[in-house]
């Protein structure tokens, strides 16, 4: 068959044409940089370090691409079924599967592309205020911080697309972008909160909860902060508990979609 | 050009839908060869575009089989949808993109559509001026055009329309029954185009049937002006009813009242005119009774509750 890197181009297409998505990319820049020029304009005694700022403005900008990337997920099959758009996307020669797999790799790449941007963004702008800082150590294995952040948001980047993979799902079972949103939003807030709870309870079932896992990055700085009592958790549970959750997130997705009748 | 075959473009089977308990399409069977224009006429609710979402396999069939150049459309979709373009009931568009964007969106999902191609779409459905403008700004007419647009894009050999007509003007109703026609005539294009407004498929369908409740009722030859009329049953208003039939008696003749009803085509009765006109007889009026398409859709619409 010919280019499904086109079907890919098209999905890319639908998302950076949308004013929408630059709305979300001014956001996350214009609060990164006011937060580094506050912090260099009224510092707290010594000026930070680079790292410093480079490290609250890069947590608070991965919570912010998630919450992005999860109104792209929940948009991208909702939106289509509520405009109606799914009907002439269908009828083409390209399996349902295939459609599908194109619009979940723009999303991937979305999230990629704004992370990258992020991390580069801060790198330069905090460098540029702060001035450089080779010496910095980091974590409990005392990393060179770049090498440190680099790891912290690989995982990050794992338990975001973990989040954006259940947005996709319910998008696609429900058809409802709102929904999605809500419910995906829900469970990465209210569920940190619930296992939070959960983790105290001696249940031997709770360390396969999927919120307990995602704390991925927690493992840098000496272990889950839920990692407690009975919940021995280690990198390694935590990457298969997520990798099970992944598989049967896709299997869910993919099945349904393939499925349903389109009777918009 | 499409290759020429004898075999139909598409070929309904036994097609059957059910939602539920209820049965939306009841063994629905029909067949449309290469180069006609086919007309899909019934009421609102009776199954026109649930047939149609099942041919271009949107909705799953519960029973029977919809086959499009000889692929199925439920286990080899991938060669049969690429002979087909469509409109599904509203032809809905990405509203933030420009019309020419939606465009270049369909045309990138077939293999080798130039933008020559593209460009000559856009003047056909006469879009130009406003090609680029986003389709948010566009009239309902304005987006039915686009959708046309879309389903011609890759020379499709079978093309379904959905109420295409629903919003045009005047102007376009007849820009696009010209355009099927010529499409039929000179690609050898199937199209199946689905209505509830009778005048507009008799002026653009070479067959035309008829569906209530999602049953087939009837499928009918349209007659094209210059082409032979089939023979109809003819009523001759007489003076001597009678006598007429006896003058008549070589036809086969029914007398009642003031007239006498026979079966004739266009030639014939003319012939029979002249025939009793010299016998004394004085002839009132000719009249066909064959029940035109007309009262005959009507008497499945008519008056009758949405089911
Ligand atoms: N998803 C669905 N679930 C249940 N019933 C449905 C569904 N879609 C359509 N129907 C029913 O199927 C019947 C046929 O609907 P369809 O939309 O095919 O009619 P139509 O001929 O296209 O009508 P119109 O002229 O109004 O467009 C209707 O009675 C409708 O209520
Ligand atoms: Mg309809």
């Amino acid at each position: 068959m010919f280019d499904f890197v086109q079907l890919v181009r098209n999905e890319n297409m639908k998302i950076y044409r949308r004013t929408r998505t630059w709305i979300m990319f001014g956001m996350l820049l214009v609060l990164t940089l006011a937060i580094s020029i506050a912090a260099y304009a009224f510092p707290d005694g010594n000026l930070p370090s680079m790292w410093m700022a480079f490290q609250i403005n890069t947590m608070l900008g991965v919570n912010l691409i998630t919450i992005f990337a999860v109104i792209i997920a929940a948009e991208t099959v909702a939106g289509e079924f509520s405009t109606g758009t799914i009907k002439l996307l269908l009828i083409r020669p390209w399996t349902r599967s295939k459609i599908l797999l194109s619009k979940y790799i723009s999303l991937v790449l979305f999230a990629f592309l704004f992370v990258l941007l992020l991390l580069v963004w801060n790198f330069v702008l905090n460098w540029l205020l702060f001035g450089s800082d080779t010496e910095a150590r980091m974590g409990v294995d005392q990393l060179p911080a770049l090498n440190f952040f680099l790891q912290y948001h690989g995982y990050e980047f794992i338990s975001m697309i973990m989040v954006v993979t259940l947005s996709f799902l319910v998008s696609t079972v429900f058809r409802s972008g709102s929904f999605a949103i809500g419910l995906s939003i829900f469970l990465l807030f209210g569920g940190q909160l619930l296992t939070g709870i959960l983790s105290l309870m001696d249940y031997p079932w709770v360390k396969y909860v999927l919120f307990l896992n995602l704390r991925l990055s927690d493992y840098l700085s000496g272990g889950n902060m839920f990692g407690r009592g009975e919940h021995d958790l280690t990198l390694g549970f935590s990457l298969s508990v997520l990798a099970v959750y992944y598989v049967i997130f896709i299997l869910i997705t993919w099945y349904i979609f393939k499925k349903r009748d389109v009777a918009t | 050009m499409q290759q020429l075959t004898d075999e139909p473009v598409v070929r309904l089977q036994g097609v059957t839908k059910r939602i539920g308990r209820r049965t939306i399409i009841d063994k629905l069977t029909l067949d449309v060869p290469q180069g006609e224009v086919f007309g899909f006429l019934g009421p609102n609710g009776s199954g026109k575009t649930t047939t149609i979402r099942m041919m271009v396999g949107l909705m799953k069939l519960s029973d029977g089989e919809i086959i499009i150049r000889g692929h199925r459309i439920s286990s080899q979709f991938e060669q049969a949808i690429k002979h087909v373009g469509a409109i599904v009931e509203n032809p809905e568009m990405y509203k933030y993109l420009s019309g020419y964007d939606n465009l270049v969106h369909y045309a990138r999902m077939f293999p080798g559509i130039s933008k020559q191609r593209i460009d000559e779409v856009i003047q056909l459905v006469g879009l130009k001026a406003r090609i680029h403008d986003k389709v948010k700004t566009y009239s309902l007419g304005m987006r039915q055009r686009l959708g046309v647009a879309q389903a011609i894009l890759h020379k499709p050999a079978l093309l379904i329309l959905d109420e295409p007509t629903n919003g045009l003007d005047p102007a376009g109703i007849r820009e696009l029954r010209d355009y099927l026609r010529r499409l039929a005539a000179e690609e050898q294009t199937s199209v199946f185009v689905s209505s509830h407004l009778l005048s507009e498929m008799e002026l653009m369908c070479d067959r035309v049937a008829i569906i209530q409740s999602g049953k087939l009722i009837d499928i009918r030859q349209i007659q094209r002006l210059g082409s032979e009329p089939a023979a109809a049953e003819v009523a001759f208003e007489v003076d001597q009813p009678s006598e007429a039939a006896l003058v008549l008696s070589d036809l086969q003749v029914e007398h009642k009242d003031n007239r006498v009803v026979l079966t004739a085509d266009r030639e014939q009765i003319a012939q029979i005119n002249a025939k009793l006109v010299s016998a004394g007889i004085k002839v009132y009026g000719i009249r066909l009774l064959t029940k035109s398409l007309e009262d005959q859709f009507l008497e499945v619409t008519g008056g009758e509750q949405i089911v």
